[in-house]
């Protein structure tokens, strides 16, 4: 639709600065995490199918890895959304990553109680144990270090999560233990490792 | 009607069940800022600066989310509202920049009319404020086709959002990141695609979004003049004001500047679509007709004035009489048509007094088959008609003595008068709830209501049918085409077919009445330059077959008349004169003749509006934001001539202005 010569339609003025989503490669879901998505929407009645946007996203993270333009459009076509809708909550949720991130993902956590127990010297810590800063991923691939809001576990603070477990009562001294730790074990320090933590701490 | 009755600050009110108390506070002239909530978008609750105290209540309410009830106690200017309003002001203020002056929005923006109301005077925001690219304009970026967008300026009330949910029906505007990062885009920076994405500068609350045609090509307090007039692009026939740059008449560029939707619950509701807001630049184009051309011996188009180009035009006619045949667009008024149809009966009066000849068996048959000998008038439109006609949708000859029983004979079974226009579908999305009609013209149901086109004025509109004028042109049968399309470029349909006709030689005469020198005009023997819809006042008939009046917003350009003066004149040249002296003559002469007609209703009667200055008009218009507009410009130096606002008396409930130092 054009209106008049006169009017600067489609003219381009200015592009924001923001890094848009990266593209990444054509997206659908494996045929698993096809069928497990049509399980999770069942639960949903349908004309609110759009709830299930988050364990959609999930399995797409899982299965790429990260969260790409082309995993977002193919999200939205499934539960018939805009991308607009689901770029929304993919940018609102800390826990859904748009850019390739290393095997373990340790997010230190900055909100009050955290904070006031010092985790900001635990990012520190950790920043000169990785080589990295926080939104960083080391060059091996191995380890992505990030800041997010508060774990729900402040009880225990400061907390880090690593992947989906959480490591509470985490010094600044015990942070690079941990990431020794995840090194010399791999997925099996993930979890556990944190009751060892907290009851080595009084 | 269930009524609830409830005080707000010391007034008892009643109002409808279910109503807000921001709703009843604004329909009693109660002043409450809001911003989320607009509306012809609905409740949203994340701005508060609707917040009022209801008693019983433990916290400060939002008035703009609370249902009224029986007895409930509201105030909106105790201390402690009064506080913690000025306290959200505070808050909203922090990262939006005051920079007003340059602003797009400033004079007519309600952040800055309630900030001066309700704000604190004083920011205590000590701290860089949250700027995007940088301080300034690189904040501004592209936001679509039609739209910018100044992040720095956002408030995030979100109707923007709402309404591409809920009203365009394809929500590409989100919110993207969380708290105080957070910001409205759209997905990969992709813009805002939409056939009515210009109501988002009409929603936005402050000067994020604004129009590429608009932005910073006029002032508010520059006291431009607003006129209450309809769009005339679509068969829907929004009700809008044309705002019309403060400049002096001699003063060079164009007098429109926007359109703006005027609220109508039956017709528009709060918006309108990019066409009518966008396409008006044709009407002071270069592309204007601006003088009477006539084509002269060597085929060259030459300028002549009206009364040399009327006589040579009435000679032309009166040679060519009996072949003659009118195209109009349903870019026509209803006095137009009227006009159109009365000359045609005329003709056709004088014509069958000239010398009848008898009509062969057959057509004269279908005439009586067809309910009477009246000339044939109505173009075969396709899509839904019934045989025979009904009764309104044949044309009623006014009182004339005529031939009653014969059918002139003009070239057979091709209708005097035809009619077309574009049907063109709009895609747009399966869930939006303002759409836009595929007829690219304001008065099919005019010419169904003379009875030009078939079908009633309930029935859908669908494709022009002009095979028969087509036809008859193709095959040489007419040897005077009159075509009158005071409408944009294209919209009354395809002509091709003319011009092609035109260069094959069959057609000899071709008469173009219009506004723009399009390639038609460019083919004719005669070009009469005529008004388009912002520059007179005429009557049509939208889809619902509801009847509704543009206002006269700018003078003619050139020399260009109204159209139903040059129909005078030409009726004149043609030996069968109309006597009408000014268009309301036109509309009560129709009334009269067509008492009986459904959708005539009310049009000796009809009103239409004048330029006003544009402090008047807002506060005469919009009544949804009336009370708002009651104290803008307050903080001006006064116009010239201008009443002083002070001396005004207040209406009740309204805050008395605070001096602003
Ligand atoms: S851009 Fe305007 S309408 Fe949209 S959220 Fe911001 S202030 Fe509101
Ligand atoms: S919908 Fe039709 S009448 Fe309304 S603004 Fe658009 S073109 Fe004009
Ligand atoms: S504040 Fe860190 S877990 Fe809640
Ligand atoms: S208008 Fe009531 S919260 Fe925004």
């Amino acid at each position: 639709m054009t209106f008049h010569p006169k009017m600067a339609y489609d003219a381009t003025f200015h592009k924001s600065a923001r890094t848009l989503e990266d593209e990444g490669p054509p997206f659908v879901y494996t045929p698993e995490n096809r069928a497990r998505f049509e399980e999770i929407v069942k639960r949903y009645p349908p004309d609110r199918r759009r709830s299930a946007v988050l364990p959609a996203l999930y399995l797409a993270q899982d299965q790429a890895g990260y969260i790409t333009a082309n995993a977002i459009r193919y999200v939205a076509g499934l539960l018939s959304i805009t991308p607009a809708d689901v770029e929304d909550v993919v940018s609102f949720y800390t826990m859904f990553h748009t850019k390739p991130v290393g095997t373990f993902v340790v997010q230190v956590c900055r909100t009050l109680s955290c904070a006031l127990n010092g985790a900001e010297r635990v990012t520190e810590s950790l920043t000169a144990k990785l080589g990295i800063k926080p939104g960083e991923t080391d060059r091996s691939g191995t380890f992505t270090l990030v800041e997010v809001e508060c774990l729900g576990a402040c009880d225990r603070a400061p907390v880090v999560m690593v992947n989906d477990a959480w490591h509470e009562r985490l010094t600044p001294e015990d942070a690079p233990r941990l990431v020794d730790d995840l090194r010399a074990r791999g997925e099996a320090a993930v979890s556990g490792c944190h009751h060892v933590i907290e009851q080595r701490k009084p | 009607m269930d009524t609830v009755t409830l005080t707000i600050d010391g007034r008892r009110i009643t109002v409808e069940k279910g109503k807000t108390v921001l709703q009843a506070a604004l329909e009693h002239s109660i002043s409450i800022p809001y911003y989320c909530y607009h509306p012809g978008i609905g409740v949203d609750g994340s701005c508060r600066v609707c917040i009022v105290k209801i008693e019983k209540m433990p916290k400060l309410q939002i008035a703009c989310s609370t249902v009224c009830a029986d007895g409930q106690i509201v105030s909106t200017q105790t201390p402690d509202v009064v506080e913690a309003r000025a306290g959200i002001f505070e808050f909203l203020l922090i990262n939006h920049p005051l920079d007003c002056p340059v602003c797009d929005k400033g004079g007519e923006c309600p952040l800055q009319d309630y900030s001066y109301t309700f704000g604190p005077d004083q920011s205590r925001m000590e701290f860089a404020r949250r700027t995007f690219d940088g301080e300034g304009v690189r904040a501004d970026v592209d936001f679509g086709p039609t739209l910018m967008l100044n992040r720095n300026r956002c408030i995030l009330c979100t109707r923007c959002i709402r309404f591409m949910r809920d009203i365009d029906g394809d929500a590409q505007i989100n919110i993207i990141d969380r708290g105080y990062g957070s910001e409205i885009a759209t997905f990969q920076e992709e813009g805002v695609h939409s056939l009515i994405s210009g109501n988002l500068m009409d929603v936005c609350p402050v000067g994020a979004i604004t129009t590429r045609d608009y932005r910073f090509k006029s002032r508010p307090w520059d006291n431009p003049e607003a006129v209450d007039t309809i769009c005339t692009l679509c068969s829907k026939g929004c009700n809008t004001t044309a705002w019309l740059r403060a400049k002096p008449e001699w003063a060079k560029g164009a007098s429109l500047i926007r359109f703006t939707p005027r609220f109508n619950p039956d017709v528009n509701g709060y918006w309108m679509c990019d066409i009518g807001r966008f396409e008006y630049h044709w009407v002071e184009s270069e592309d204007r007709l601006r003088r009477p051309l006539v084509r002269d011996e060597r085929g060259v188009q030459q300028p002549a004035s009206w009364n040399d180009v009327v006589s040579r035009l009435g000679d032309r006619l009166v040679q060519a009489r009996e072949g003659l045949r009118f195209l109009l667009s349903a870019h026509a008024s209803n006095e137009e048509f009227f006009l159109f149809s009365r000359l045609a009966e005329k003709l056709a009066v004088a014509e069958s007094a000239r010398g009848p000849r008898e009509d062969s068996e057959s057509s004269s048959a279908a005439a009586r088959a067809s309910g009477g000998g009246a000339p044939r008038a109505v173009n075969n439109a396709r899509g839904p008609r019934e045989e025979p006609a009904p009764p309104t949708q044949q044309l009623r000859w006014g009182g004339e003595p005529g031939p009653p029983t014969r059918q002139p004979r003009w070239g057979g079974d091709v209708p005097l008068i035809s009619v077309g226009w574009r049907y063109r579908p709009k895609s747009q999305p399966e869930p939006a709830t303002f759409r836009v009609p595929p007829v690219d013209a304001p008065n099919v149901n005019g010419a169904r209501s003379f009875g030009f086109v078939g079908g009633t004025l309930a029935d859908q509109v669908a494709q022009a049918d002009l095979s028969a004028i087509r036809a008859a042109v193709e095959a040489g049968q007419v040897s005077a085409l009159f075509v009158f399309d005071p409408g944009p470029e294209g919209s009354i349909g395809d002509t091709e077919w003319i011009l092609r006709a035109r260069a094959r030689g069959v057609l000899p005469l071709l008469i173009v009445q219009g506004v723009l020198l399009t390639d038609l005009a460019r083919a004719a023997d005669f070009v009469l330059p005529g008004a388009s819809w912002v520059e007179k006042e005429a009557s049509y008939m939208n889809d619902q077959g509801r009847l509704q009046g543009v206002s006269r917003a700018i003078p003619l350009p050139g020399e260009a008349i109204e159209d139903w003066e040059i129909l005078v004149k030409v009726s004149v040249a043609l030996g069968v004169p109309l006597d009408y002296t000014n268009a309301a003559h036109i509309r009560a002469d129709i009334a009269t003749r067509f008492d009986d007609r459904k959708g005539f209703e009310g049009l000796a009667t009809l009103e239409f509006g004048r330029p006003v200055a544009a402090q008047n008009w807002l506060q005469a218009s919009n009544p949804s934001e009336r009370w708002k507009w009651d104290f803008m410009f307050q903080d001006l130096p006064p116009v010239k001539g201008a009443v002083d606002p002070l001396a005004v008396p207040m209406p009740a409930g309204v805050i008395p202005l605070r001096e602003v130092k």
